[in-house]
């Protein structure tokens, strides 16, 4: 019964600045694309409820800004997190050079329990460009760099046209849930009143 | 123990030596909009608001032309967004009490928001009387993006420190998530630089944050209340959340920053709820001090030899109560138990539905007492309103526990506790009309005991006929006393002019302003404050005893006024046998 219980899953989108996260978002959230280019400031937070295998889902999806100077803000806004999309630009080399950073900077700060299998999503956006004469990276290029670590989900798309946006946001819910941790029994301490007073401490950190 | 015997002088005039500002008009309504340049970050109190700190407050009650009576009422004064009327926070919540149409409601009034927009599921005032505050959660269908939740007046929330929701007043959480975020990022932004941010004021609006360890808890606030009193609030929610976890929760945060305390905290709303509703009715809230139901003396001290007789053979604490009153308490040597810590059991309890259909066994956590860890309490309701609270360390006591109220029950049906607790109930405490006005009147027969010479309860003719509608004598409309070593307080009855849920809410917002102005940190503590606006004139006073807090009609006299407050102390000194429990307190020293 518990695990049927709705979940909240905290997703960071990350890439660099212009690569289409908050495209992606609007179309993802509101189906919505606009031609004109403007930068995030800090963070966008958006609320998205998904539906997988008759479990639903809250998507907490933190939109982050993509230029250098918002990056300290890193620790604060990655705490948590259940779901990391990294997102580039298939007609810039230098935004899909940049993942490698982006993943590294997100497993230094997020500091998540099992890095090894914290749950990434890579997607290559604006495929529509120029009907792909523009494009730099290929697929099979971006699928090797996936698979050297840790086989991670890929997933082309473009926000302009909403293709394989659904699908990839699919994945990402299918994936947190794979990282959901075991359900533990709640059990605080009892005081005990004869082995040296109330104010007893639990081997427990104190905050 | 008892507070009689260091009889404090007698408040004479005790602004003789502070300078007096009669001409200046200075309005401290609470409905006019405060000066476009408190919106600093860092200050505490406006700059008026230190002012009129330890000043007297002369200023002529601005008078509206068209009420009859003199008393400038502001009916479109900024309600809170509460559906449902507040239940009286009388003893009894008897609706006789309730009954006088002397008041100033000519009809029923609209809630309506300081923008002139009628809310759309306002309830008159007529029908906010009859309706009786049910705790639990409402507009589960709203989110940020509704422009009713927009509108409400008060909102909570608690957050994780990865900005996942755990608690909304309003609205559903999940919906929530991206506002929930977006807490996070001020608070860990702010905290990413090494500093705190404590509050935010945007024009008319309060943001208060509190953070607790892995634990946010923010309130967003119209409601004018100051930033200390708004802060207790969310350390109340904060201690009750820790009442039904412990602070152990934050060991799951450590292990996992991703974890969603949603679950641990299922089926809770109604508690939450409930004690947000008492933010504005209960003065323990911000008094920090707890009541007790009126008793004869013996009466208190018979349930006290029983609970002190389960209490030897191995309780924690025994505690009897009556809805929100104190019957009697006692506790297992060296322990005691803090005011706050009985608050937040108490709204536990009562507001859990589960505790009136049986008797339960359930862990607890003291906050005060021991936040890391886990009590067990055995709670069980001898009538509709009395329970019996019975706490161990012993998670296998229940059969024990069952033995001990078997006992105490007996003791106190044969020694007709319960009945005297009905009893009480229906007369309520004290009441502003039954004043003694004349002190040669105190002396002999005449002394004034609680609940004699009542006039039938129900009966529409209840107030006293020499003051129909108009409060005690000197204008006095309500009071609260604060006993300090005792961390009890005793407040009046509501009733004429008091009489609407919402002038009821006005006066505790007032004396928590009141409160918060005279514990001022920055220039505090004050002895004495004496304020005059159009709703009332207010009156503090402090020693090192008690703390008195009196509201008076706004066209009271001052010298009147405290000569009353001296009478009022003499009067609570007279009764304090009944309206306080004495001795027995584990709590005094």
């Amino acid at each position: 019964m518990a695990s049927r219980r709705r979940m909240l899953l905290k997703v960071i989108i990350l890439g660099d600045s212009g690569v289409g996260k908050t495209s992606l978002m609007n179309q993802y959230v509101n189906r919505k694309f606009s031609n004109q280019y403007k930068a995030t400031i800090g963070a966008d937070f958006l609320t998205k409820e998904v539906q997988f295998e008759d479990r639903l889902f809250t998507l907490q999806i933190w939109d982050t800004a993509g230029q250098e100077r918002f990056q300290s803000l890193g620790v604060a806004f990655y705490r948590g997190a259940d779901c990391c999309v990294l997102v580039y630009d298939v007609n810039v080399m230098k935004s899909f050079e940049n993942l490698n950073n982006w993943r590294e900077e997100f497993l230094h700060q997020a500091s998540p329990s099992d890095p090894e299998n914290f749950p990434f999503v890579v997607l290559g956006n604006k495929i529509d460009v120029d009907s792909g004469n523009s494009r730099v990276v290929s697929e099979k290029k971006a699928k090797a760099w996936c698979a050297s670590k840790g086989n991670i989900p890929y997933f082309e798309t473009s926000a302009k046209e909403g293709f394989n946006v659904e699908a990839a946001f699919q994945c990402i819910a299918k994936n947190a849930i794979k990282n959901e941790p075991e359900e533990e029994i709640y059990l605080p301490d009892t005081i005990d009143v004869g082995a040296g007073g109330r104010q007893q401490r639990s081997s427990g950190c104190e905050c | 123990m008892s507070d009689s015997d260091s009889n404090p002088n007698p408040l004479e005039n005790p602004f003789k030596s502070l300078s007096l500002n009669e001409s200046q008009s200075i309005d401290t309504n609470e409905v006019v909009e405060r000066s476009a340049n408190c919106d600093s970050v860092n200050g505490i109190a406006s700059e008026e608001e230190k002012n009129t700190v330890g000043l007297i407050r002369a200023a002529e009650a601005q008078v509206d032309e068209s009420s009859s009576s003199g008393v400038a009422w502001r009916e479109n004064s900024q309600y809170e967004a509460e559906d449902f009327a507040p239940s009286s926070p009388s003893s009894s919540g008897y609706a006789g009490e309730r009954g006088s149409s002397t008041g100033t409601s000519a009809g029923p009034i609209e809630e309506v928001g300081n923008d002139g927009i009628v809310r759309a599921d306002s309830f008159s005032n007529a029908a906010a009387e009859s309706a009786p505050w049910v705790p639990g959660k409402r507009h589960l269908d709203e989110d940020d993006a509704s422009i009713s939740w927009r509108k409400r007046k008060k909102h909570f929330f608690v957050l994780s420190h990865s900005g996942k929701p755990i608690y909304s007043r309003y609205g559903d959480e999940h919906k929530l998530a991206g506002f929930s975020a977006t807490l996070q990022a001020i608070i860990s932004f702010v905290q990413n630089g090494g500093d705190r941010v404590k509050f935010v004021r945007a024009g008319k609006h309060q943001v208060i944050f509190l953070v607790k360890g892995p634990i946010y808890l923010v309130c967003i606030s119209c409601t004018e209340e100051p930033y200390e009193a708004l802060r207790g609030q969310l350390e109340l929610i904060y201690g009750q959340m820790l009442l039904i976890l412990t602070k152990s929760v934050n060991r799951c945060f450590e292990k996992n920053p991703k974890f969603d305390m949603t679950p641990l905290l299922g089926g809770t709303d109604a508690v939450f709820s409930s004690l947000i509703h008492s933010f504005s009715w209960n003065p323990a809230t911000f008094l920090h001090a707890y009541t007790c139901l009126p008793l004869a003396y013996s009466t208190r001290q018979a349930a006290g030899a029983i609970l002190q007789d389960v209490a030897d053979s191995g309780v924690l604490f025994a505690i009897l109560m009556c809805k929100h009153k104190v019957i009697s308490l006692v506790g297992a040597q060296k322990a005691s138990l803090h005011p706050d810590d009985m608050l937040l059991l108490a709204n536990f309890v009562l507001s859990s539905e589960s505790f009136r259909t049986s008797e339960s066994f359930s862990p607890i956590c003291l906050p005060r007492f021991n936040a890391m860890a886990f009590l067990y309490a055995y709670v069980h309701y001898l009538d509709v309103d009395t329970y019996l609270m019975l706490l161990t360390t012993s998670s296998d006591a229940f059969f024990h526990l069952k033995d001990c109220r078997t006992r105490i029950e007996v003791v106190l049906l044969k020694s007709n506790v319960l009945s005297e607790v009905q009893r009480s109930m229906l007369d309520g405490g004290l009441h502003v009309e039954d004043l003694p006005v004349d002190p040669s009147l105190r002396l002999g027969s005449a002394c004034p005991h609680l609940g004699q010479d009542r006039i039938a309860p129900g009966s529409p003719n209840r107030f006293r006929e020499v003051n129909v509608g108009i409060g005690g004598p000197s204008g006095l409309w309500h009071f609260i006393y604060r006993s300090i070593f005792l961390d009890q307080y005793v407040s009046s009855e509501f009733s004429a002019p008091l009489n609407s849920s919402n002038q009821q809410k006005r006066l505790y917002r007032a004396y928590q302003k009141l409160y918060a102005s005279m514990h001022d940190r920055g220039n505090g503590p004050h002895k004495t404050q004496f304020r005059r606006d159009e709703n009332y004139v207010l009156l503090c006073w402090i020693t090192q005893d008690f703390e008195l807090y009196a509201a008076f009609d706004p066209l009271a006299d001052k010298a009147l006024a405290i000569k009353t407050c001296n009478q009022v102390c003499q009067w609570v000194r007279d009764v304090e046998n009944e309206i306080f429990l004495l001795g027995a307190s584990p709590f005094s020293w």
